[in-house]
């Protein structure tokens, strides 16, 4: 799919910066230094009306000059020159844009005589535009990075999630924010106004993208509806949504912000729901979420809640209660077994399990999987203790952070189903756990069930013949 | 022509109780058994016909919320009740009412409500949820986009806060929810076929031996739009 034409925005081998000076004030500047940050390897083009350097680039002063056909345009420039600006792009072979710049319906209304300008040079020459009013896009896989304000864009952690954003803040925000949780993406549009390029084209375009496993979006306004539950009813990939813009005092702001205009958040919620897209209350849930739904399906409401703290144990039995799981009881037979594998023996078997001074991994792996195994158990969630001198006391052994991490995703993808995973631990523990990346850790037991609420949500709406 | 293309015609906003109530029957929702009469004589013989109690209520889409105007006799058990209640309701010096309903009295045992409302962004869509005098104060309510899948009619159930009133409640057998179901869908359809109905109202929907029954309703026509 990266060569499908929404592909050059995302993977350029080309990229010219309109608005360039190498003053320090100048924003579009920051475009090729973030771009550079990220490891973008294509060839860049800074142009700008005075002549001067920007990181080793040459800032071209006549656009004119310009080789043909390069992937993608950047433009950063006062809103009244773009409809020049885009007519030397389209002259040039340049069909894709992002118009960064702002100046359009968000600050005189609706009936914007440059937008309308800007519309007809990009359907003259065939030109597919991002914008105006957005900081474009971050793309991990090709180091793009159009933000024209400083990121540290070496430090973004590349993954699967592709998020679109109405907004270039929260755009900029999900990017940090997803990285200090050490939840990877792919890509990360900012959409600002959608005077072409709107949610659903971008949608469209990740659902089919091999680099992109899950769409998060940040919306304040949708403006079709059902054209939006048509295309997510149709994905295969979970779509997860931030809709802002909910009461009467965000549609004030929201009209000067990007001029969004405000749904009935019961309706929005319902039409949701229908479509299988999960809806989330912020970023920082976007990444549980995002966790969440990387796991194995979770199709049905039936948990085995463990800890080797008693009280993690009850308080994890009381958390699956108010997210609306059950924990059935267990047989007995299994209980026995696994009761005969400990040492003290003091602690007598249940569901939610207190597995006390079990600290052995064939232990751990034989009870996990065993449960797993039962058809009336839909997943796991389990709040682990871990502390490497007490468990030299214990003289147990559960391996390093990487192979526990190992062995429980192994056990997940041999059984088909979900494991929800948190700590109770030093906070650089969890930390240390979460930065391996390689099987979701939550940050505590109330996320992890959390979590699991969301998984069962999601699959119980793609998963909808089969009620549960 | 049909009752839809009659209302425009004259000019109507929206449709009165009685003709509402048999575009909805034309969708195989059940609805009380009710005829509309012009005489007090007629209006006895309807009631002894239907068999009492019986409920009189003032007809025309001029009435749409008759609860606030107090034109609505509940609980009529016999004739000397049925020719008292028809005078009190044409004998009002300050609202001329031409023609009555002549209506089954169903007690029931819940009210639920169910509507169509046109949302400028996901179209026609359908609400469902805690019906009575406390809809507007409880908001126990939520709405799926038309057309509905019998799983979302389902859902639609399980997502109010007062869901467990669906089941076996005191005594009262539970909700039939594939009938419930049924009604959502066909109110969804009702959305998508006929684009001047601007929004319905169902309110209260009754139930009844653990059937669901619309007691009231009003359909708004695209137009004009009532006052609420």
């Amino acid at each position: 799919m990266k060569r499908d034409k929404m592909g050059k925005f995302f993977y350029p081998s080309s990229i010219v910066v309109f608005g360039v000076t190498d003053t320090p004030g100048n924003l579009a500047k920051n475009i090729i230094l973030n771009c550079q940050a990220g490891g973008f390897e294509g060839d860049i083009y800074p142009v700008g009306r005075r002549p001067g350097s920007v990181s080793g680039y040459e800032i071209i002063t006549d656009p004119e000059s310009l080789p043909m056909d390069i992937d993608l345009a950047v433009i950063l420039i006062p809103a009244e020159v773009i409809p020049e600006t885009m007519k030397i792009c389209g002259r040039k072979g340049i069909r894709h844009v992002v118009i960064s710049s702002g100046g359009f319906r968000e600050l005189n209304g609706k009936n914007n005589q440059v937008e309308s300008d800007v519309q007809s040079v990009a359907r003259q020459y065939g030109i597919r535009f991002i914008g105006p009013n957005c900081i474009g896009v971050i793309c991990t896989n090709s180091g793009l990075c159009t933000p024209f304000n400083p990121l540290q864009a070496q430090s973004f952690k590349s993954g699967d999630i592709s998020l679109i954003c109405q907004s270039g803040g929260i755009a900029t925000q999900a990017a940090h924010t997803f990285s200090e949780e050490h939840v990877g993406f792919s890509k990360i549009i900012s959409a600002g106004n959608k005077l072409d390029i709107n949610e659903i084209d971008l949608l469209q375009y990740l659902m089919n993208d091999d680099d992109t496993k899950q769409v998060h979006m940040y919306l304040e306004s949708i403006e079709d509806g059902r054209a939006l539950v048509k295309l997510a009813k149709k994905s295969k990939k979970p779509i997860v949504l931030l809709k802002s813009n909910v009461g009467e005092t965000a549609s004030s702001i929201a009209k000067s912000h990007t001029a969004a205009l405000s749904n009935n958040d019961r309706i929005v919620d319902g039409a949701l729901r229908q479509a299988g897209i999960i809806r989330v209350d912020d970023l920082y849930d976007m990444t549980v979420c995002a966790k969440a739904l990387s796991l194995p399906p979770l199709k049905g409401n039936r948990l085995v809640a463990i800890s080797p703290s008693g009280g993690f144990a009850v308080m994890l039995g009381d958390l699956c209660e108010k997210y609306g799981f059950e924990c059935p009881e267990l047989p007995r037979q299994l209980l026995d077994t696994i009761e005969s594998q400990r040492r003290g023996g003091v602690i007598r078997m249940t569901n939610p399990m207190d597995f006390g001074d079990v600290y052995d991994m064939e232990v751990m792996i034989n009870t996990f999987e065993s449960c797993l195994r039962l058809d009336d158990i839909d997943g796991i969630v389990i709040s682990y203790m871990y502390n490497e001198e007490m468990l030299k006391a214990f003289s147990g052994n559960i391996g390093s952070p990487e192979r526990l991490l190992e062995v429980i995703k192994n056990i997940c993808e041999r059984t088909g189903k979900p494991i929800a995973l948190s700590f109770h631990t030093e906070r650089s523990y969890i930390e240390e756990f979460k930065k391996i990346g390689t099987f979701p850790v939550f940050n505590d037991p109330a996320e992890s069930v959390r979590a699991l609420q969301m998984l069962r949500n999601y699959w119980r709406v793609k998963d909808s013949d089969n009620h549960f | 022509m049909d009752l839809i293309s009659k209302a425009l015609k004259r000019g109507a906003e929206c449709l009165s109780e009685y003709e509402s109530k048999q575009l909805l029957a034309k969708y195989e929702i059940t609805i009380t058994k009710e005829t509309v009469v012009t005489t007090e004589e007629e209006a006895v013989t309807a009631a002894l016909k239907m068999g009492y109690p019986v409920v009189f209520k003032a007809s025309g889409e001029e009435f749409a919320h008759k609860t606030e105007l107090d034109l609505i006799e509940l609980n009529i058990k016999d004739e000397t009740d049925a020719r008292a209640a028809f005078q009190r309701l044409v004998s009002r010096p300050e609202i001329s009412v031409r023609e009555i309903l002549v209506q089954q009295m169903i007690k029931g045992d819940r009210e639920l409500v169910v509507g169509l409302t046109r949302d400028p962004q996901f179209g026609p869509c359908v609400m469902f949820g805690l019906g009575g005098i406390f809809t507007e104060i409880l908001e126990d309510v939520t709405f799926r986009m038309a057309p509905l899948s019998r799983w979302d009619a389902m859902d639609m159930m399980n997502d109010i806060r007062a869901s467990k009133m669906l089941g076996a409640f005191r005594g009262k057998p539970s909700v039939d929810r594939e009938a419930l179901a049924n009604i959502l869908i066909a109110v969804g359809r009702i959305g998508m076929e006929a684009d001047e109905v601007k929004e319905i109202d169902i309110n209260p929907l009754k139930i009844l031996n653990g059937k669901p029954i619309v007691v009231d309703a009003l359909v708004v026509l695209e137009q004009g739009s009532v006052m609420k």
